[in-house]
């Protein structure tokens, strides 16, 4: 066995993927670092469920839209590219929320338009323009994931904080003893509304750039 | 070829590419999306008429039995009697009926009305002494979050059970939105016909009060018919007066 084999996580380590993917996820996180797509993060953070679909929709316009934008790269005119680019990305949003509106009802009336509001959403926009346009299509189409989980990972961080101190549930369930109550615990009401949702965000930027620094 | 050309041969073919797809999309979800929507209706008539707890979870096949087995849709004519669906005239109005034992347990209108920024649509439930509200929804409105869009929350809902459209001397009132707390602004001889407002949201508030008494008005008759316990219900069910 030679070392590479030996230490097979070092040499993952070193590839450009894992670099590229840490830095979507932590380093430059698009919420954390990047303070992008903040307006959604502010409204569908009130309930874990909603914030987790959010997610998925995000990762999967990001994706695919990073995917295709890839594909294309050498035959979109320079001149029309952002109209193009936008054209892929709102074709990829209505898709998503038509199917949601098909499948979960309940969520799509919850998110309403915030689904719709992806197509103005800086990650996407962002991956498109600084990597998808000049990277081949599958690490393309990896970058769009690992920014999608990167911004889901502070949005169900979020969702959850709000949750719990906001209604004393997680996915709806109630998680906080009725003897806390009968002992004069209260929801937190401040958490329900946006600017809970400003606090808990600033708190996630602090650590991690508090993180960051010691390093 | 000029780059021109080029571009714009590129954008129409972009064009055609994602309409195709979005048609594909729109034309094949269609079906499940309309089937939504019907059931976030019937949801919405047994959460008024409180066969539905809010926070439950109900498979659609619960909110399809339940509607059918307690909820039944009619139209009420310019006399304001109760008629099947078959006999509709033109400008008969919509009305939905809860039985319970084959009699009449209250009746639900559906409500339309202007808001800020667009429809509010909901249904108002009303007891059969023709007077005293049974719930409210909404189900569909394009209020502002966290300000009118409070008008779909519980705590507001919640705040319409109980209250009257008729003052003692049985004359139509209507229930309107206080522009505040009922119990700070609003005499104690009007408070049965006033819910607390939203604050932020006064312009909401006062279209939705006024849309209500239209509606109230629209279907005074049948409310009239209620009343006075002279209800008449289409065939088939012309055993439906109260007890």
């Amino acid at each position: 066995m030679n070392g590479t084999t030996a230490r097979p996580w070092a040499a993952i380590r070193k590839t450009k993927s894992y670099k590229e993917i840490v830095k979507a996820l932590w380093l430059s996180n698009p919420i954390s670092k990047q303070i992008l797509g903040i307006c959604s993060a502010l409204a569908v953070t009130v309930q874990l469920k909603n914030a987790i679909v959010m997610s998925v929709a995000l990762t999967f316009v990001v994706a695919f839209s990073s995917m295709i934008i890839s594909a294309l790269r050498t035959i979109i005119p320079r001149n029309i590219r952002i109209i193009v680019e936008v054209a892929i990305i709102a074709t990829l949003v209505i898709i998503a929320d038509e199917t949601l509106k098909a499948f979960l009802y309940d969520v799509s009336k919850q998110l309403s338009v915030f689904v719709g509001l992806i197509i103005t959403n800086c990650i996407v926009l962002g991956r498109a323009e600084g990597y998808a346009l000049s990277n081949p299509p599958f690490r393309s189409f990896m970058d769009g994931i690992a920014n999608g989980i990167g911004y889901s990972s502070v949005l169900i961080g979020v969702a959850f904080i709000r949750e719990l101190l906001g209604a004393g549930k997680i996915f709806g369930y109630q998680v906080v003893p009725e003897a806390f109550y009968a002992a004069g615990y209260e929801d937190m009401g401040l958490m329900l509304l946006a600017p809970g949702a400003f606090i808990v965000i600033g708190l996630f930027v602090w650590l991690e750039h508090s993180l960051l620094k010691e390093k | 070829m000029s780059d021109k050309l080029k571009s714009l041969l590129f954008a129409a073919a972009l064009c055609l590419v994602c309409s195709v797809l979005l048609t594909t999309a729109s034309a094949g979800l269609q079906q499940f999306q309309e089937r939504n929507i019907i059931l976030d209706k019937q949801k919405n008539i047994l959460k008024a008429v409180d066969l539905i707890e809010a926070g439950k979870r109900y498979s659609p096949k619960d909110v399809e039995t339940l509607f059918t087995e307690n909820i039944k849709q009619l139209w009420v004519d310019s006399d304001g009697s109760l008629i099947d669906a078959s006999k509709r005239g033109d400008t008969d109005i919509p009305v939905y009926i809860q039985t319970s034992d084959g009699d009449i347990a209250a009746y639900i209108l559906p409500i339309d009305s202007r808001g800020l920024w667009g429809r509010i649509k909901g249904y108002l439930a009303i007891d059969t002494d023709g007077s005293t509200v049974v719930g409210f929804t909404v189900y569909k409105h394009s209020e502002t979050p966290g300000l009118g869009g409070e008008i779909e929350k519980v705590w507001f809902q919640k705040n319409w059970v109980g209250k009257k459209i008729v003052n003692p001397e049985g004359d139509l009132v209507s229930v309107g939105i206080a522009k505040g707390k009922v119990g700070e602004l609003v005499p104690e001889d009007k408070r049965d016909h006033y819910v607390d407002g939203i604050s932020g949201a006064t312009l909401t508030g006062k279209y939705l009060t006024e849309g209500i008494k239209e509606i109230l008005e629209d279907y005074e008759p049948v409310s009239i018919k209620f009343r006075t316990n002279t209800v008449q219900g289409p065939p088939g069910t012309q055993g439906l007066s109260r007890q």
